[in-house]
């Protein structure tokens, strides 16, 4: 009885905890779509990679204090990239917000008409969008690794050959893998620089680069630029950042 | 496909990331031909790092996209002149600085990696007869290098110092320890010996406006400063050296950077395959979404200013287009439907305008160019009939460019052409007729305009007289010459009358009226005023010159319908004249009546506009009468009233402050200067003449009087002070002036009942007072 009763809350304990992962897949999978909505919309909104990555922060951390289940997450979405706008100096306005989107959710459907319809979206859009600034305390200023990873590219390149430099596209590769590691929450459980580093170092083993003179000086480059930081760190963001692309190909 | 890019990686990955390839990649085309050609020669590998499968296998998914030609970096030759501008980004010292690199590596790299045309800052070691050697102290272009401690010497050879003026020997400009930028003209690798020129031929041409030779501490590279800055401290370490600098906590820093690496945010990189450029349609963009949506709602503007249209409610249409074109500023149907609006109503060069518009920004519209082509055809018939003719063709011309097949402007510009052709011999044959014409004329005239002269100067030796009288009679002389004033103008206008009466119609008659009125002004007396009369008729000549047609003589063309217009003025001129003799401020008035008339023109317009002004003048001849009457009155009072001399002074005084006012005003009231009193009442009786007589029509000029009003208005104090002091007048007169401090004023607003009926009385007793001094 005893041992059966072990075995039956073992199993129910076991079945949850499955649940628990099932749901926690299925809101990664989700968020991967909303923020992968954030920066198409950004892109054909003509946003700086900063903003946008502002949006999927803010996203990111509004969804981190409440449930999935309590609001539309397109909706969020929206309000996101207006806040972003307005947090990173880079102004968008809401008609162009909602075209982009109501043509992202409706593909190949007519452009809205100006009327009560879209005035309401509109409201919907603004007033989410101080619901979001409530809820984040009005904290919605964020650290980007973005400035991080610039200078750090800069500092390479004069100490790399100035040849195998220009062959290989490493920094056009690192910005890519910095924006495209927006679609989760790596930003949010990591140090910047320590993202920034992450994505560096994949760039340059994805070219086969070598740093000069990497074995024979006393610190390796990554901690040059950021002290405490250890190569298993950078590994575990980079195979976070691998797992992302997976959810790509999957939903896909 | 980069495919030197990719056998590095390959050579870098070993053969674990090559088999991972092939299962990935193995769809995609270009790979498979290049697989097997790097499987033949087996990639020699550094046995050094422990693979990483993770990373091979991500390489190997993303490899199309990493190793595809579009990611290169398109900056290869930015030019790195020397913007080190410290706010725009954080300038770090060497990475290897702080990576603790041995000095032999140093070394090593530094000469593999220096490059001829390079910019090195050293200090002068040594000096020998051959050159001088040079210690490196910083790199000042293309790479940035810790070779500070590295001792470097470079040589710099005796040819390659530039001599300085007629010294002899130019190194003797040169000093032990001078800190020297130079460019690096030869590297031995093998050796380890570099040879730098101090001529800027030896530059890049990106940076040939550098400065070679001696410089001073202060130039020295930004990043050498912070390197020797982090080396004397030795706690510093990059982190906090980066997030210490202006440069990185500037918010454009991202921008200014990615333009300096080369990556593009207009068309970000992305390794993820949804969101490549190549899946997003150029249509959901928001800026493309923006214009269709603005189109669309601009549109719906138009219709709806069109319904308006067709309801007749022309305004709101006008107001809906224009809506519409704020909202889409190239909106085609909206410049049509504008358009059309603007040619019913008749103002075709605005229609003309928006149409070319339109046809500009779409050149099929059809609707457009049609419109277009009648607007200019119905425009240049309007011009026809106004006489311009060249005009006419232009504009039927231009129709023709716009479309070639139209028959109307085809059919209008032959007429037209043979309209001028007639018009021409037409022209010839006048301009004959008329030169016989005006020689009888001018004999006729000779006659009738030799008795005016006489009778003017019979009158004037009268008044001169009179005022030899009036001066002898030790009155003060200010009064004399309020009476000058107001005798010369008496006199300007009748002999203004009297030219007019006798002048036809040709433009050379006027010329004569000219030299008449010259005449006249010399021989009137030297009076104070007279310098602003004569002013004051030139203007008038002036202003009545704009709307004579230009002698015939000159090269003025096709002006024969104005000239019927002119001597229809004339006719109707002549007619007042007979009834008063103040014609020419009437004429100068309907002058400008017809002239505002002439502005709207049309060709429906100038025959109601001979008739609008014939109706001012009927009723200008009316006031005409009353003025005249009153000034008779005045003149009256001027010259008898010798007891209230000083009363008339003030008042003169007084006029002569209105007339000076009145100069600022509208050009019409210049006429007015001729009788500076009498303006006043001869204003008065036209603000209450409508109330007073409510059986007369309103007169259809009544809005020509509106520009009086300005002077007017400026003076209101100064006129009342004159009131105050005509307090000694006599009661006959003082009654009317008072009521006329009233009845400008209540003009304005709604006259009260009780004061319409003073001022009919008033107007009636002026009315009488006329007569009887006409009876007299």
């Amino acid at each position: 009885m005893e041992s059966g009763g072990s075995w039956v809350s073992e199993l129910k304990k076991h079945e949850e905890e499955q649940e628990n992962t099932e749901t926690a897949t299925r809101e990664m999978r989700t968020h991967f779509k909303i923020t992968r909505f954030i920066m198409e919309a950004g892109v054909k909104l003509g946003m700086q990679s900063v903003p946008i990555a502002t949006a999927c922060m803010v996203y990111h951390r509004f969804f981190r204090e409440t449930s999935l289940e309590a609001y539309d997450p397109y909706l969020v979405a929206m309000s996101a990239i207006y806040l972003a706008g307005k947090v990173e100096e880079q102004h968008l306005r809401t008609r162009d917000i909602i075209n982009v989107s109501h043509r992202y959710l409706h593909p190949g459907s007519e452009t809205l008409e100006l009327d009560s319809h879209f005035w309401e979206l509109r409201d919907s859009i603004v007033q989410c969008e101080l619901l979001m600034l409530r809820l984040l305390n009005f904290q919605v200023s964020f650290q980007h690794p973005h400035k991080y990873l610039l200078h750090y590219l800069l500092s390479m390149k004069h100490w790399m050959n100035r040849h195998s430099w220009e062959r290989t596209p490493v920094a056009a590769a690192a910005w890519a893998l910095l924006r495209d590691s927006y679609h989760g929450t790596l930003c949010l459980q990591h140090k910047v620089q320590h993202v920034a580093i992450a994505v560096l170092y994949l760039a340059l083993q994805c070219y086969g680069v070598e740093v000069p003179a990497q074995a024979a000086g006393e610190r390796p480059w990554w901690q040059v630029f950021s002290e405490d930081l250890t190569e298993q760190i950078i590994l575990d963001i980079v195979s976070e950042l691998i797992q992302l692309y997976a959810l790509d190909t999957e939903i896909s | 496909m980069d495919w030197d890019l990719l056998r590095q990686c390959l050579a870098a990955h070993g053969p674990s990331l090559l088999s991972l390839l092939r299962c990935e990649q193995n769809e995609t085309l270009p790979f498979r031909s290049l697989l097997g050609d790097v499987s033949r020669g087996p990639p020699g590998r550094k046995e050094k790092r422990v693979d990483n499968i993770e990373i091979q296998q991500f390489i190997a998914r993303k490899a199309d996209l990493l190793f595809s030609v579009s990611w290169k970096p398109t900056t290869a030759a930015t030019s790195e002149a020397r913007e080190e501008t410290e706010d725009l980004y954080a300038i770090m010292p060497p990475l290897e600085q702080f990576m603790e690199v041995p000095v032999r590596d140093k070394r090593e790299l530094f000469f593999r990696d220096l490059e001829r045309g390079d910019v090195v800052i050293g200090r002068i070691s040594s000096i020998r007869e051959f050159g001088f050697f040079i210690v490196l102290v910083c790199l000042g272009s293309g790479i940035v290098r810790d070779v500070a401690l590295l001792e470097i010497t470079a040589l710099c050879p005796l040819r390659d110092v530039p001599s300085h003026g007629s010294h002899g020997d130019p190194l003797s400009y040169y000093q032990i320890g001078d800190l020297i930028q130079a460019a690096v003209k030869d590297i031995d690798r093998y050796h380890e010996k570099v040879t730098v020129s101090l001529h800027s031929a030896a530059l890049p041409s990106h940076l040939s406006s550098l400065k070679l030779g001696v410089i001073s501490s202060e130039d020295l590279p930004v990043h050498y400063k912070q390197s020797a800055a982090v080396a004397s401290s030795n706690s510093q370490i990059y982190e906090k050296t980066l997030e210490q600098s202006l440069g990185f906590a500037n918010p454009s820093t991202v921008e200014f950077l990615l333009g300096k690496l080369g990556i593009s945010e207009s068309d970000p990189p992305s390794l993820m395959r949804g969101l490549q450029r190549t899946h997003f349609n150029d249509e959901d963009y928001a800026s493309t979404l923006r214009k269709k949506q603005s189109a669309s709602w601009a549109l719906k503007c138009v219709k709806s200013g069109v319904d308006h249209f067709k309801m007749g409610r022309h305004v709101e249409a006008m107001n809906e287009y224009n809506r519409a074109l704020e909202i889409d500023a190239k909106n085609v149907e909206a410049l049509v439907a504008r358009g059309a609006l603007y040619a019913t109503n008749g103002s075709l060069n605005k229609a003309i305008d928006d149409f070319e518009v339109a046809l500009e920004n779409c050149q099929t519209h059809r609707n457009a160019r049609k419109y277009l082509c009648q607007t200019l055809v119905v425009r240049g018939g309007q011009l026809e009939e106004e006489d311009k003719l060249l005009n006419a063709e232009s504009y039927y011309k231009k129709a023709l460019t716009v479309d070639e097949t139209f028959q109307e402007a085809e059919d209008a510009l032959v007429k037209l052409r043979q309209r001028i052709q007639k018009s021409l011999e037409k022209r010839e044959k006048q301009a004959e007729r008329q030169a016989e014409k005006e020689d009888k004329q001018k004999q006729k005239r000779v006659e009738t305009s030799a008795e005016k002269l006489r009778k003017l100067l019979k009158e004037e030796k009268r008044l001169r007289k009179k005022r030899r009288r009036s001066t002898s009679s030790s009155s003060a002389s200010s009064e004399s010459t309020s009476n000058v004033s107001h005798s010369s103008s008496s006199s300007s206008s009748s002999s203004s009358s009297s030219s007019s009466s006798s002048s036809s119609s040709s433009s050379s008659g006027h010329k004569k009226h000219k030299k008449r009125r010259r005449t006249y002004s010399e021989s009137s007396t030297h009076s104070m005023k007279r310098s602003s009369n004569v002013s004051s008729h030139q203007k008038d000549y002036n202003s009545n010159d704009g709307w004579y047609p230009p002698p015939a003589n000159t090269s003025a063309s096709f002006l024969n319908q104005k000239k019927e217009m002119e001597k229809l003025l004339e006719r109707q001129d002549r007619l007042v004249c007979q009834k008063a003799a103040v014609e020419q401020k009437v004429r100068s008035r309907s002058s400008s009546s017809v002239e505002i008339l002439e502005t709207t023109g049309g060709r429906s317009e100038e025959s109601k506009g001979s008739y609008n002004s014939s109706k001012t003048w009927a009723s200008g001849s009316r006031k005409a009468s009353d003025v005249r009457a009153e000034r008779l009155v005045s003149c009256r009072r001027d010259s008898t009233g010798s007891s209230n001399t000083k009363s008339g002074e003030k008042q003169m005084r007084d006029d002569k402050e209105l007339e000076e006012g009145k100069g600022h005003g509208a050009s019409e009231s210049s006429h007015e200067k001729h009788i500076p009193f009498l303006t006043e009442r001869y204003k008065h009786v036209q603000y209450t003449e409508p109330y007073a007589s409510s059986k007369k029509k309103t007169h259809p000029g009544g809005c020509e009087f509106i520009p009086n009003e300005y002077p007017r208005k400026d003076h209101r104090d100064s006129e009342g002070r004159s009131r105050e002091n005509l307090n000694a007048e006599d009661l006959e007169e003082q009654i009317p002036h008072n009521q006329k401090g009233y009845g400008e004023t209540s003009v304005k607003k709604n006259l009260p009942q009780n004061l319409l009926n003073i001022f009919s009385q008033i107007a009636e007793f002026e009315k009488l007072k006329g007569n009887k001094q006409k009876n007299k």
